[in-house]
């Protein structure tokens, strides 16, 4: 074996010898996404439903009826204005607002009922949820109200709800968090480990031992970066059977491609963390560095906040995160089956942000400490 | 003979503040230089150029007629450095550290096994080979470390502050191992912020704000020290004091329940008269390294 191959042995030892990293590397995540994944998964029961009813009559009584009779709903306290309804939804009294129209009958026997329907956006999930379980109750009862008009309309009964959600108006949905959650850890392993291992060798003397040995600069970068890429995919292994088993998400692309795609922006978090422990002398320093860089990427990857709402100017600021790119590509592949050819523009950009990164580290990293 | 380390004129600023000026100096094998300095006199500077860690701003190193600049590679296996601050993995073993550093530098199988028994050996560490780095004590992890940098053979060794930190008694068996390395016909170079440390080397540079301000053997140093100094036992300070103050510029020093009096040579027999006269004998104390030193750092040399 040569150098580099000892190297990459000597840091699995140091990692799988430290029961703080070994916790840090595998229990976190898992605890993690356990944790986040329970709190936007939980059933929902005793949803309260308050009704907004100018012209009260035996139709929408018989809606609000069948709503509150299943057992995901209940009765809220009575609105009277719109104004109202808001007031009772910030207050946290009433969880939605059904809003009936003044001429919901005529509508519905032209087949085209609508009704307003105000919910509480902040618990996104529940909320997405509320609405789908809503919609069903009364696509059903309306149904069978339309049973009893057969022959007066053409395409009787369809009732629509229009959504008008207070907060978070896009509605991020756990099938969104989970993949987005998984390249979060990613990042802080792959980036945070590489530029405490590096600077923890700085600390101790041990970087100038090293870089008299015979060891270039290239495998000494390689041998500090090989151990955590492997980590990296060990843990992206997991967080995906995680997604899959626990979160019941689909995974309908290509597995292959999520693999290629987390290689290319591990390049950016290795050299990036590579790039801190350049700039860094102690591993706090490191830390720090990669936290504060950490926190932006996250801010402006659209992981809670789509980048289609952010101001022009932050929206080109994007372009310049690569966490932007792959949230994007997981994103797409998890949910909706993308293929290279549907992500070619966020995996350009990745690539080159990978390469560019990469290789700045390597040239920094040989001329700082070589 | 090619020296082992050659360096001439080695100079190194930090933004603009020169930290090195023109240092020079040769070393054959079985050689010990040290380099004798307080904190910040631009040792370290100096051995990480000497080691291709850092690029001079001017000047030259080679080592065994090598340019460390230019044939950086050929170079690695002669040298072993030895930094500042402890050079090993406390979460490793004695033996995985040794180990890694014998693979690092391709040691065949037998000759990891060979070299491993006899460095265990010499640094005596062999009852502790599976002990981590990082529990044992401060004079064995500097013997551990020592061996480490040793296990490739390199014909040249740099030492940077080896036993700052160090007990006194562990200092001193570090320095038996020194003393074998270079009888064995090993080049060294060795910094130290310690006189008792820098008697032991054959020829000494003492090095003040990037400069070398008086070099030689250790002996030829002290001899080379300007002024006299006399010895009082059992004297009371005061009264010795308010004596001296009629000679301008002769310093008093109390070691214990002695007193060393430091004038200039002409100043030397009015000083035993009128000491004589309180009836007080002084005795000619010979000066040491350390008397050397500060004379040099505080007048920019040893010249008088």
């Amino acid at each position: 074996m040569g150098p580099l191959a000892r190297l990459v042995q000597k840091e699995f030892r140091q990692i799988f010898r430290d029961p703080l990293m070994v916790r840090l590397i595998f229990l976190m995540p898992i605890i993690q996404l356990f944790v986040l994944g329970h709190a936007v998964s939980l059933d929902l029961k005793g949803v309260r439903v308050s009704v907004l009813d100018p012209v009260p009559g035996p139709l929408s009584r018989r809606l609000s009826q069948a709503v509150w009779e299943t057992e995901t709903f209940t009765p809220g306290p009575p609105v009277a204005t719109p104004s109202q309804a808001e007031d009772l939804l910030v207050q946290g009294r009433t969880d939605l607002v059904l809003h009936f129209p003044v001429d919901l009958e005529r509508r519905m026997r032209q087949g085209n009922g609508v009704l307003g329907i105000n919910l509480d956006g902040r618990n996104s999930a529940q909320a997405g949820q509320a609405l789908a379980q809503v919609q069903a109750v009364l696509n059903l009862e309306a149904a069978r109200l339309a049973s009893g008009w057969k022959g007066q309309a053409p395409r009787p009964g369809g009732v629509t709800l229009q959504p008008l959600y207070l907060y978070n108006p896009e509605l991020v949905s756990r099938y969104q968090m989970v993949p987005a959650i998984t390249i979060l850890l990613i990042t802080i392993i792959s980036a945070m480990l590489t530029g405490m291992s590096v600077v923890r060798e700085k600390e101790l003397g041990t970087l100038e031992q090293l870089l008299v040995s015979p060891l270039t600069s290239r495998q000494l970068v390689l041998g500090k970066t090989i151990p955590l890429a492997i980590l990296s995919f060990g843990e992206l292994a997991v967080a995906t059977l995680a997604a899959i088993l626990v979160f019941r998400l689909p995974l309908e692309g290509s597995v292959l491609l999520l693999s290629g795609a987390v290689f290319l922006y591990l390049l950016v978090t290795l050299g990036g963390g590579l790039l801190a422990s350049t700039v860094s002398s102690t591993q706090q320093q490191a830390i720090f560095t990669v936290w504060f860089f950490l926190v932006f990427s996250i801010l402006l990857s659209g992981f809670f906040f789509p980048v289609a709402n952010m101001p022009q100017a932050l929206r080109w600021l994007t372009w310049m995160n690569p966490m932007r790119f792959i949230i994007e590509i997981v994103r797409g592949i998890y949910l909706k089956g993308s293929g290279p050819a549907d992500l070619a523009l966020p995996l350009g950009m990745l690539a080159a942000h990978g390469v560019g990164v990469f290789s700045l580290a390597l040239w920094r990293f040989r001329k700082r400490v070589a | 003979m090619t020296p082992v380390l050659d360096i001439r004129s080695l100079a190194r600023a930090w933004d603009g503040k020169p930290a090195l000026r023109d240092l020079s100096l040769t070393l054959q094998a079985g050689g010990m230089l040290g380099l004798i300095g307080p904190d910040g006199a631009g040792k370290t500077t100096a051995m990480r150029m000497a080691c291709g860690l850092l690029r001079p701003d001017g000047g030259e190193v080679r080592v065994l007629g090598l340019d460390v600049q230019r044939d950086g590679a050929a170079i690695r296996p002669l040298i072993g450095y030895m930094p500042q601050r402890f050079s090993l993995y406390p979460d490793l073993s004695v033996d995985e550290n040794l180990r890694f550093f014998s693979e690092l530098h391709g040691l065949s199988r037998d000759q990891r096994q060979q070299r491993r028994e006899r460095l265990l050996a010499f640094s005596r560490l062999e009852p502790f080979t599976r002990r981590r780095a990082g529990a044992l004590s401060g004079g064995m992890k500097q013997k551990l470390a020592l061996a480490c940098t040793l296990i490739h053979e390199p014909r040249l060794l740099i030492l940077d502050e080896p036993t700052t930190g160090v007990d006194p008694v562990s200092r001193q068996e570090f320095w038996d191992l020194l003393g074998d390395l270079a009888r064995g016909g090993m080049a060294l170079w060795v910094s130290t912020p310690y006189m008792d440390e820098a008697e032991r080397c054959g020829h000494i540079q003492l090095l003040h704000q990037g400069q070398v301000i008086a070099e030689g053997r250790p002996a030829e140093l002290s001899a080379s020290f300007p002024r006299r100094i006399l010895r009082l036992e059992g004297a009371d300070p005061q009264a010795v004091r308010q004596l001296v103050q009629a000679f301008a510029g002769v310093v008093l020093h109390r070691f214990g329940h002695s007193l060393h009096l430091v004038c200039d040579p002409d100043q030397e027999e009015g000083l035993r008269l009128a000491l004589r006269q309180a009836n007080l004998e002084a005795k000619p104390q010979p000066p040491t390294l350390e008397d050397a030193f500060f004379h040099a750092v505080a007048h920019g040399s040893l010249a008088a």
